[in-house]
């Protein structure tokens, strides 16, 4: 079992209560997002408790971290009530702090429960965009890359680009590859600010520069850099309804 | 805008009124001057609608002028000059009139050249009415405008109030310090006592301020103090706080529930994202008649401005403005690290002169101020 929370009691006394339910151990405690990855991968822990709220890496976040190899999760919060809401909807088991011991064991029992049927992980990206308050987008981008992890703010993309499986985020020069599919990530982000010109690209509306006439019916969009994307049809006329 | 063009009914009133000085003029004239009794309502019912029209103008005048600020001599000088240039403007077209009105064949009739001195002395008395009466519709609308203004200050200080005691009432805060509470009382229940203490002195303090116009700075710092107390007990190290109060400011008069908000923003929005933690600075110090306040604190540079930083600063700004007007300011430096707020007040000259607000009476808050953490 691993504990993830950033306040030190609050981890203490979780830990307290955790004590107390035979055949539980504790094989760690994360103060924060990054720890809580690393150590979920090098432990294998069971079942992690996961607070929400955290530095750099919500609790949301850690778990699509984690992706396809994440364990049992129950999430902790002291209030959030758009967090909560969420997880009425996807049926995700959450305690509320300060965490009541009777509610904690009838978790650690649902969880084992769960472990046995080998019932898979939610999806920590449904779960995070049901959790976000109404008419907010995707603030930042979370990549695994080469065992790191970027955060990367979504006004640093310049431009996204679909290459098969992947999804390559293009900012400041560098390029930064994830697993997620273009049509997911695009129904995330501010439409105000980015807009899909292209079957494989979606662009940045402030790193335009100007648009080209290419051929009858297709546009390059030329970016402040001086790169070149291709634009269709209804790319076009999806910037040209945003740009005016 | 002109309160009497401002609607037409108001405007057909006002012509109503010179039209039964006008005919009350030819009635003088007739039985004054022995003029012809079609001839006079002829000649002074157009005149003295005429001269209704040209009062109008007075208004502008009024505004310029108005009487509590403006020196008497100089108030009299302005109306004889305007009362002399609007009575010859109006005699010169009366006497054009006149002559218009008598046929060119006839000799200008001997009844119409006596009526000129009475058509002098009545013109006299109307325009003096007329400035008169402008006066007094303008003191009408100046009463009802502060009436309305008072009336719409009244709601958005209420309105402020009410968000900024929601905001005391953060559940966030309030649930993570009872966690805090429930944790320490298994490992340290004399540090327990101590959160439930700041706690309950917290709210109470919130409470009581909120109901307040204005207090002294020391009590806000004070409160600021005691939230800050209690999330250090939270966060652990990751929280250090650094207040430089200046001596000389403690007694100045603050609206309440000022400073808390960006207290709270500083160590919910800025160090609470930071892993390694922060800093929270709060300064205040006098510079040249203002009282000067800070709040600085380390904040991600990863992380976007959320939204709940600018509710609390929006409710700070309207607050200031709805108080102080153009006296105040709120500055607000979000660098790429570090994110500071910046307050000017009108501040008094010293502790003991009469604050630009009015404070409560100071007895009701000595206990409150001495019990500090």
């Amino acid at each position: 079992m691993l504990i993830v929370d950033d306040e030190t009691l609050a981890r203490a006394i979780m830990a307290e209560h955790l004590a107390q339910i035979p055949d539980v151990e504790i094989v760690g405690q994360a103060a924060n997002g990054f720890e809580a990855v690393k150590l979920a991968d090098e432990l294998q822990p069971d079942l992690i408790f996961l607070d929400i709220q955290m530095p750099k890496l919500s609790g949301f976040e850690v778990l699509e971290l984690l992706g396809q190899r994440a364990p049992a999760v129950v999430f902790t919060t002291a209030f959030d009530e758009f967090a909560l809401r969420a997880f009425e909807v996807h049926a995700v088991d959450y305690l509320l702090k300060p965490v009541e011991p009777a509610r904690l064991m009838d978790a650690v029992a649902r969880a084992a429960e769960r472990v046995r049927s080998r019932t898979p992980a939610p999806s920590a990206r449904e779960l995070s965009a049901a959790a976000r308050p109404p008419g907010r987008a995707l603030e930042r981008i979370l990549i695994r890359h080469e065992g790191r992890v970027h955060v990367l703010a979504v006004d640093r993309i310049d431009f996204i680009e679909a290459q098969d499986d992947y999804l390559s985020f293009a900012a400041g020069g560098k390029r930064l590859r994830k697993q997620q599919t273009m049509a997911d990530l695009e129904t995330q982000l501010d439409p105000t600010r980015f807009v899909r010109i292209h079957r494989s690209f979606i662009l940045n509306v402030e790193r335009l520069a100007r648009i080209d006439l290419y051929g009858k019916d297709s546009w390059l969009a030329i970016l402040s850099d001086g790169t070149k994307l291709p634009m269709s049809r209804t790319g076009h006329a999806k910037l040209k309804e945003l740009i005016g | 805008m002109h309160p009497i063009l401002q609607r037409r009914s108001s405007l057909l009133l006002y012509l109503g009124v010179w039209l039964v000085f006008g005919v009350l003029l030819a009635v003088v004239f007739v039985f004054g001057a022995r003029a012809p009794a079609l001839w006079s309502l002829e000649f002074a019912v157009p005149i003295a609608l005429l001269l209704g029209l040209q009062s109008l103008s007075f208004w502008y005048l009024v505004q310029a002028n108005p009487p509590g600020d403006t020196p008497v001599v100089r108030l009299a000088l302005t109306w004889l000059a305007a009362g002399v240039v609007s009575l010859i403007v109006w005699l010169a077209v009366a006497y054009a009139w006149a002559m218009w009105l008598t046929p060119a064949d006839e000799a200008y009739p001997y009844e119409a050249i006596g009526t000129f001195p009475l058509l002098i002395f009545a013109g006299a008395i109307g325009v003096s009415l007329a400035v008169l009466g402008h006066y007094l519709a303008g003191a009408f609308q100046r009463s009802r405008n502060a009436e309305r203004r008072a009336l719409e200050l009244q709601v958005l200080a209420r309105e402020a109030e009410l968000k900024s005691l929601r905001a005391q009432l953060d559940p966030h805060f309030l649930f993570n310090s009872l966690n805090s509470v429930a944790a320490l009382i298994g490992q340290d229940q004399a540090a327990a006592r101590q959160m439930c203490f700041l706690m309950a002195q917290f709210f109470r303090k919130s409470l009581t301020l909120a109901r307040e116009q204005a207090i002294p700075l020391a009590q806000e710092i004070s409160l600021a103090e005691t939230f800050l107390a209690i999330e250090k007990v939270r966060f652990g190290e990751r929280l250090s706080t650094r207040l430089e109060i200046a001596a000389d400011v403690r007694e100045v008069a603050v609206p309440p529930l000022m400073l808390q908000p960006l207290v709270e923003n500083a160590v919910h929005h800025g160090v609470a994202h930071l892993l390694e933690g922060g800093e929270v600075f709060v300064g205040a110090r006098r510079s040249a008649g203002f009282l000067e306040l800070v709040v600085s604190n380390p904040c991600d540079p990863d992380r976007p401005p959320s939204r709940g930083t600018g509710v609390g600063l929006a409710n700070v700004r309207s607050r200031i403005e709805t108080l102080c007007g153009h006296r105040a300011s709120v500055d607000v430096d979000a660098g790429e690290s570090r994110f500071t707020v910046s307050i000017l007040l009108p501040a008094s000259g010293a502790a003991s002169d009469e604050p630009v607000m009015r404070a409560p009476s100071a007895g009701r808050h000595v206990g409150a101020a001495t019990h500090q953490s």
